[in-house]
């Protein structure tokens, strides 16, 4: 009680240390020259309170009597001062091995904390500091370039998850220890986060089992510090003010087709032109008009009241800027308190964060609040407690529907409303006198007016996220201990969709509905570990661990919906006209496991590590579905029994063999290992069930990752200069795959394990201080990977081919069935029309070559400057927007001589590329060429441009609308400036405020979108973020 | 202190008692694992009922696509993505549930089912697997070759297997045996389906016309036999029989094509089309398309209507639209919930057969009598919203352009048996011109691809070939002289 009551007065009242306090001076110097030291961090460790030198090596510091002072500088080894009462102290740092880059411990699996040196395998840290002050819309955005080989695709579009892979497979995401299987990324406030630790191999997952066999991101929340009272506020307000990328239209030529437009009912057919922007040309002079522009009519003309025919008017570029003026300012608030204690005994932290995000579409927003509760006690000496407990709302009343299709706006604003349409005239959404019943568009079959969508198709989103952990420890005696942990998620959402009468979805008109899914999801994970640790002699220590763990996971789901809406504008499930449509979902699964661990240290510089895990599973068939897999890794710090080169610090070499076993198939369905009939159609409410196409082997094993990963570190000049390699090479086999058969023996897939894969790949990282004199610091860190993923045997094809990909291929490969010449160019028919080839040909590759991120951080006495660049070398990404743009006659492209012509009625486009005169091509079923006897003569033959763009998209133009995925970006730039302690003396521990900026600005090859996302299927333009953070310490 | 100990276990036993065996999770509940062979009925009926195909009407010369290049209008297909067999996976499947629970009768129409289908792609590729075929799910064997990599029957083989599964469904559909529940046409009537399925065995022999002569296969005295004895092998009597699938207005039972923007905005009537029936005044006219925009005439005079050119350029035919002179589909197509019902074969296109048949002199009987029949259940069926009277229909078929002309009469009846199948038997319509040569399909356009000429078949499926290649490669050698390609003549069509 004494401690609630405590952390209650702290957060009121600033705390005041007073009474037997002595001021304590002196000077710092560094042990090697005598060169005194600026910048040495002093923190008093029972007040917290802390101050640094100065230029002169000096400092002032009240301090009480008894406690105890630590100095810290970068590269040397900290020292601690017991006050008495001598106020003069004079200090001389140790520079040397005791420096932060290698003495730096990591959360490992299971929440255990090492030495990195031991580790046999690549853990990155990433220090939860540097996401107080960046906002992303999620705490996974801040990791974007910062670790090698994590990839983030972090997308432009409202409330999406950014995509995550680690060594190009989706890593598990863990929170104190405890997994968190359906990686919400919207859950985690990023202020409550003290690290994030990044295990990289499958040795390093080998302890979470299957879930972690690609690795895990770990985050560890903060907790209360001993002896300190500490209340932070941290607050950021970003403005989204302009545009990093933005799809840029033309503004030349209106809808219509064959340069032929006018109005009749919005229908969309006869002279309306199909829905294109294949249209006039506007702002055209015509004598003959009143206007003296050409005229048509259109869907807002006025109706001539005697004959009730619609007047044309003038086909003008009224929507040049529909996209700014669709747009608003988007804003993300975020703000959060938190106030912590601790004592010999114990701590408890508290904290609660809001976050408010407004989008850039009309009507949307989403907010995010968390609170969070955690703390630790020593109940006796042996018996010790912990626990934490957060919950978490994610509501929005509206979000943005993305994605290539009708719901979304981007779809009718970008790429099918022309110029001729004001955009700010549609914000008119309702036909005047059916309001309620009916949109008012200029096109009624096919689009979506885009203010109607964003104030009447409504995406409702309510989730309560709860999860936590409690932990008792007891220790035996010095060497043996026990842990039991149960930790759980668990999360209740509610999502409604209200769809008004008149929305439009391809071949569907809605009469009106209402949506809802309740879904509950819950899991538990109890572990009970026993650790014996023993230190033989200086030259030998171990360490035993041995755990039985418990997973259960259950996820029920309801889905219920109208079918169509009796009273128009009335959201509610009573209110349908015909029998509800309505489903509902139940999963669970349970793994239960053994596993051990033995970690050895010898020799003073050899650290060995051994596990073993031992599954059993209810995702597979019962005969085979316990397993057991093992790992081992070794550690050499070489440069602590090898005189080496004074220019070389630290020398490390590691490496690690480690074997995971999956029996899950399908994160998503626990079920996928039984074959069961699928609810069909109801038919006028008869029922339909129909039987599934996969067959599934009887004989199913589980899945293998077979990894070796090897690395080494090396430290430079005192380790200024820090660079970690990292190579590694997993095989995956016993793959879960749906092999085709021939569907004549009524299966057309049969999922079976199958096929070898070898995923290899290279990370690099650097970091160093160039610069660190005593008012200047320059910190700089560069990390650069790669991976790809190789087919080595098709284990169920004779000719070594899975789909089109032959043995010793990349997996990522690109195929295209568009006609091509060998040296690549485009083979059109005899109508002087794109040709197309019976079997796909090889085109490219998608995965990039290379992901790089680079981050510096500048620190001139109060003021610090940290920027970083990241982005991706090479690989190709498909963009729809691109390729829909230039069908449809929006892209800028269009913009032709040829157009003209052909709005005029003329044929007179020469799509570039060949024709085959003579001969032919045959190819092997895989695509291959087994003969090619063609001769090619350029294509001479005129074909209308228009029909052209329909048919092809300008394919041949723009590399088949697959672009380099080359792109550096600015991704962010924060500029700090802490308060000196003179001005917040009495009122702040620390005071700082910062300017910062997001997605500041891209260089990239790909046209009218954001290659960050790595692929695109219409996306929102990229928006640049600006705003300011505030952080106070009290 | 020292109880602290006995926490631990306390607590994992806790942990442990709360759950549920790892063997309880070995069944799957939201999805069956059996079922009521009703179940299964009513999904096999909702895939062969479906008939509607807008690519089967480009191909067929009723339609004309203006969004771009279709390849069936312009004769470019290729490759088919598959052939069909998953539908006869619900077929064995309907056949083990029934065998479980000893209902005969879903067995007889499983039979009659694996007929449909399995025509439905010969006809498409040729030689298909038909003996071995379905072994994955018939005998859960998914290892041996022969199972996963089926051989091929030549055609006049799976033929004569279809017909007398044709036979035995017919001879055993008993209304002794358990009900027929799930029935979405038929309602569980026996008689009404065994009409259907002798009917549609006609329909078969008749599409083996150029194989009349093959001793084995027999057809036409297998035609004769069932016309002749309407007790044992009764037939489609009225439209009332017809074999159809009804929509409803409740979504995903509706007309596949309500509100399907491309058909409001991209399907013309094809001018060839639009001739033959205004050549007779065919008032169908004004259910299959609306008049051009640019017509003030009104909407009953034929002279009010005008098509697109299924083989000219994109340009060509998007500009003409855009003046105004193009007929767009009619509009309940996708302005109404139901329509029509789809047909898996109506009472109409039997009667076309049997005049046929007098025609070819395989029955007795008065040709021109079938086909004004054919004609007139045609019409009936058509007549949307009562758009035309019956004094319309008889005055239609009084009319003596229309009565069966001495040597035209084949092209007669298959014109007149085609304009009945616009927009709801699927492909059936492409066969029959195949097979007969009528109606012409015109095909010198700018557009054309194949070199201008109608495609005959489909090449098989490039799955085949990765999967089961050398049986494909052999069927293919067996058959096509110059390789699996699109105008290769099939055995039925030699």
């Amino acid at each position: 009680m004494k401690s609630t009551a405590l952390i209650f007065i702290s957060l009121l009242l600033h705390f005041v240390m007073q009474a037997q306090d002595v001021a304590v001076t002196g000077t710092v110097r560094s042990a090697k020259d005598s060169t005194l030291l600026s910048g040495v961090s002093i923190v008093t460790l029972e007040t917290s309170k802390g101050t640094s030198s100065n230029v002169e090596g000096r400092f002032n510091l009240i301090a009480p009597v008894n406690s105890t002072i630590t100095f810290s500088y970068l590269g040397y080894i900290s020292q601690e001062i017991r006050v008495t009462n001598q106020t003069n102290i004079n200090i001389y740092l140790h520079p040397g091995s005791g420096n932060e880059l290698t003495e730096v411990v990591v959360t490992t699996a299971l929440g255990i904390k090492k030495q990195q040196k031991t580790l046999g395998y690549s853990v990155q840290e990433v220090n939860g500091e540097t996401m107080a002050k960046t906002k992303t819309t999620t705490a996974l955005g801040a990791l974007t370039g910062k670790v090698a080989g994590l990839n983030i695709n972090n997308t432009t579009d409202f409330f999406q998850s950014p995509g995550i892979s680690l060594r190009g497979k989706r890593p598990l995401i863990v929170i104190d220890g405890i997994p968190d299987p359906e990686a919400d990324a919207y859950k985690i406030n990023a202020d409550d986060i003290e690290s994030i630790s990044v295990l990289k191999g499958t040795a390093a997952g080998a302890l979470y089992g299957a879930l972690g066999v690609n690795g895990a991101i770990l985050y560890t929340t903060k907790k209360g510090a001993r002896g300190k009272v500490s209340v932070e506020f941290n607050s950021s307000t970003m403005f989204q003010p302009g545009y990093t990328v933005i799809p840029e239209v033309q503004t030349i030529y209106g809808g219509g087709d064959q340069g032929k437009y006018a109005y009749v009912n919005g229908s969309g057919g006869g002279t309306e032109g199909g829905g294109w922007i294949w249209g006039p040309k506007l702002d055209q002079r015509d004598p003959s008009t009143p206007s003296g522009y050409y005229e048509t009519t259109q869907y807002d003309s006025p109706r001539d009241p005697v004959t009730g025919q619609l007047i044309p008017t003038p086909w003008v570029s009224r929507g040049r800027n529909n996209i700014k003026h669709f747009f608003r300012t988007g804003l993300l608030s975020t703000n959060s308190v938190s106030a912590s204690i601790g004592s010999d005994r114990g701590s408890l932290r508290m904290s609660t964060n809001h976050v408010f995000q407004k989008g850039v579409v009309p009507n949307t927003s989403l907010n995010n609040s968390s609170f969070s509760i955690g703390g630790n006690y020593r109940l006796t000496d042996k018996l010790s407690m912990d626990a934490k407990l957060t919950y978490n709302r994610e509501y929005s009343d509206n979000y943005p529907t993305v994605g290539y299709g009708p719901p979304n706006y981007l779809y009718n604003l970008i790429l099918w409303i022309g110029p001729d349409v004001d955009i700010r005239d549609l914000e008119n959404y309702w036909m005047p006198g059916q309001e309620g019943l009916q949109q008012r568009n200029y096109n009624l079959s096919w689009y979506n007016n885009p203010h109607f969508i964003a104030n009447e198709l409504l995406n409702g989103y309510n989730k309560s996220n709860s999860f936590g952990q409690a932990t008792f420890d007891y220790k035996v005696n010095d060497n043996f201990s026990i842990k039991f942990r149960n930790g759980f998620n668990q999360h209740s959402t509610l999502s409604d969709l209200r769809e008004p009468k008149s929305y439009v979805a391809y071949s569907y008109i809605s009469r009106g509905n209402y949506s809802t899914t309740y879904s509950n999801y819950f899991d538990i994970n109890s572990d009970l570990i026993l650790n014996y640790n023993k230190e033989i002699s200086d030259h030998f220590k171990f360490s035993v661990t041995a755990g039985g763990a418990n997973t259960y996971r259950r996820f029920e789901s309801m889905y219920t919906s109208t079918d169509g809406l009796t009273i128009p504008e009335f959201y509610s499930i009573g209110n349908s006209i015909n029998p509800l449509v309505a489903r509902s979902t139940l999963q669970e699964r349970r793994t239960s496991s053994l596993y051990g661990m033995l970690d050895v240290e010898t020799l003073g510089f050899l650290y060995f590590s051994f596990t073993g895990r031992y599954d059993k599973t209810s995702t597979l068939p019962v005969k085979n579905n316990a397993y057991f897999y093992p790992s081992a890794g070794v550690s050499a710090v070489l440069s602590d029994v090898l005189n080496l080169p004074t220019a070389i610090s630290f020398l490390k070499l590691r490496g690690s063999w480690a074997q995971v076993n999956t029996g899950f198939i399908n994160s998503g369905n626990p079920y996928a290992h039984l074959t069961t009939y699928q609810i069909g159609t109801k038919w006028n409410n008869v029922p339909s069930l129909r039987w599934p196409n996969t067959a599934i082997d009887p004989n199913l094993v589980p899945e293998t990752v077979m990894s070796g990963e090897y690395g080494a570190a090396i430290g430079f000049l005192n380790n200024r200069i820090l660079l970690d390699v990292t190579y590694f090479r997993n095989k995956d086999y016993n793959n879960f795959e749906e092999i085709p058969l021939s569907e004549a023996s009524g299966a057309t897939y049969l999922l079976k394990n199958s096929n070898i894969y070898i995923r290899k790949g290279w990370e690099f990282m650097l970091s160093a201080y160039p610069v660190r004199n005593q008012n200047f610091k320059w910190e700089t860190s560069i990390n650069l990977s790669r991976v790809h993923t190789w087919l080595n045997k098709a284990t169920d094809n004779a000719d070594g081919y899975y789909k089109l990909v032959k043995e010793g291929q990349r997996m990522d490969r690109i195929f295209i069935t568009d006609s091509r010449t060998p040296d690549g160019q485009a083979i059109y028919n005899s109508n002087g029309m794109q040709a197309f080839e019976p079997v796909a040909q090889y085109f490219g590759h998608r995965d990039p070559d290379w992901i790089y991120g680079i981050q510096n951080t500048f620190n001139y006495k109060n003021l610090s400057l940290s920027f970083s660049f990241d982005g991706r070398l090479g690989g190709l990404i498909y963009s729809t927007t691109n390729q829909k743009m230039w069908w449809g006659g929006t892209a800028k492209g269009t913009v032709t001589a040829d157009r003209d012509e052909a709005n005029a009625g003329n044929s007179t486009y020469i799509g570039p590329g060949v024709v085959v005169t003579s001969g032919s091509v045959e190819y092997d079923k895989y695509g291959n060429i087994l003969s090619d006897t063609r001769r090619f003569e350029q294509n001479t033959t005129p074909v209308n441009y228009i029909s052209f763009m329909q048919t092809t998209s300008g394919n041949m133009l723009n590399n088949y609308h697959y672009y380099s995925g080359t792109y550096l970006k600015m991704r962010e730039l924060v500029f700090t400036y802490n308060l000196p302690q003179r001005w917040t003396k009495g009122f702040f521990n620390s005071a700082s405020l910062s300017l910062i900026g997001n997605n500041l600005f891209i260089l990239s090859k790909i046209p009218n979108v954001d290659p960050d996302a790595e692929s695109d299927n219409l996306q929102t333009p990229s928006m640049r973020s600006i705003g300011f953070n505030i952080n106070l310490k009290f | 202190m020292k109880q602290y100990k006995f926490l631990f276990p306390v607590l994992l036993l806790t942990a442990l008692t709360g759950c549920k065996k790892l063997t309880d999770f070995q069944s799957n509940p939201n999805n069956p694992t059996e079922a009521d062979p009703a179940l299964g009925l009513t999904a096999i009926e909702l895939n062969a009922f479906s008939n509607i195909s807008a690519n089967a009407a480009l191909a067929s010369r009723y339609l004309v696509y203006t969004q771009g290049a279709s390849n069936a209008q312009y004769y470019g297909w290729q490759r088919e993505s598959s052939m069909g067999y998953a539908n006869i996976t619900q077929v064995v499947k309907m056949e083990q549930e029934a065998a479980k629970v000893s209902k005969k009768n879903y067995r007889y129409l499983g039979k009659f089912f694996r007929a449909y289908y399995v025509v439905s792609m010969t006809q498409r590729f040729g030689d298909i697997p038909y003996s071995s075929m379905m072994k994955a799910i018939s005998e859960n064997d998914v290892t041996s070759a022969e199972a996963i990599r089926p051989s091929y029957d030549s055609q006049k083989d799976i033929y004569a297997g279809v017909l007398n599964d044709l036979k035995i469904a017919s001879d055993s559909l008993s209304n002794q045996e358990a009900a027929l529940n799930g029935d979405i046409i038929y309602n569980g009537n026996v008689e009404q389906w065994k009409r259907l399925i002798n009917s549609f065995t006609l329909r078969i022999l008749m599409s083996l016309s150029k194989k009349e002569a093959d001793a084995t296969l027999n057809i036409r005295q297998r035609f004769a036999e069932i016309v002749s004895n309407p007790a044992r092998y009764p037939l489609l009597q009225s439209n009332a029989d017809n074999g159809k699938l009804t929509y409803y207005d409740i979504t995903g039972n509706q007309y596949p094509f309500f509100n399907n923007n491309s058909m409001k905005t991209d399907y013309y009537l094809d001018s060839t089309f639009v001739d033959i029936l205004r050549t007779h005044n065919d008032p169908r006219l004004l259910v299959f398309g609306k008049p051009k925009p640019s017509s003030t005439l009104p909407p009953t005079d034929f002279d009010a209507y005008d098509g697109l050119r299924g083989s000219a350029t994109l340009a060509y035919n998007t500009g003409k639209r855009g003046a105004g002179n193009a007929s767009q589909i009619h509009d309940r197509y996708a302005y109404h919930a139901t329509n029509e019902p789809s047909l898996l074969m109506s009472y109409a296109e039997l009667q076309f057969i049997l005049a046929e048949a007098v025609v070819r002199g395989w029955i007795a009987g008065n040709a021109e009598t079938f086909y004004k029949e054919g004609i007139k259940a045609s019409m009936i069926f058509s007549n949307f919203n009562n758009t035309y009277t019956t004094a319309d229909i008889d005055k239609f078929i009084d009319q003596p352009s229309i009565a069966l002309q001495t040597g035209a009469e084949i092209e007669q009846i298959i014109t007149q048996k085609y304009v009945s199948m616009f927009m709801n038997t699927d492909w059936l319509p492409f066969f029959e011109q195949r097979r007969t040569g009528f109606p012409a399909f015109e095909t010198n356009g700018g557009g054309i691809l194949n070199n201008g000429r109608i495609p005959k078949r489909w090449m098989y499926p490039n799955s085949e070939y990765e999967n089961n290649g050398t049986n494909v490669e052999n069927a293919v050698r067996a058959q096509f002289s110059e390789g699996d390609n699109v105008n290769g003549a099939m055995w039925i069509l030699q």
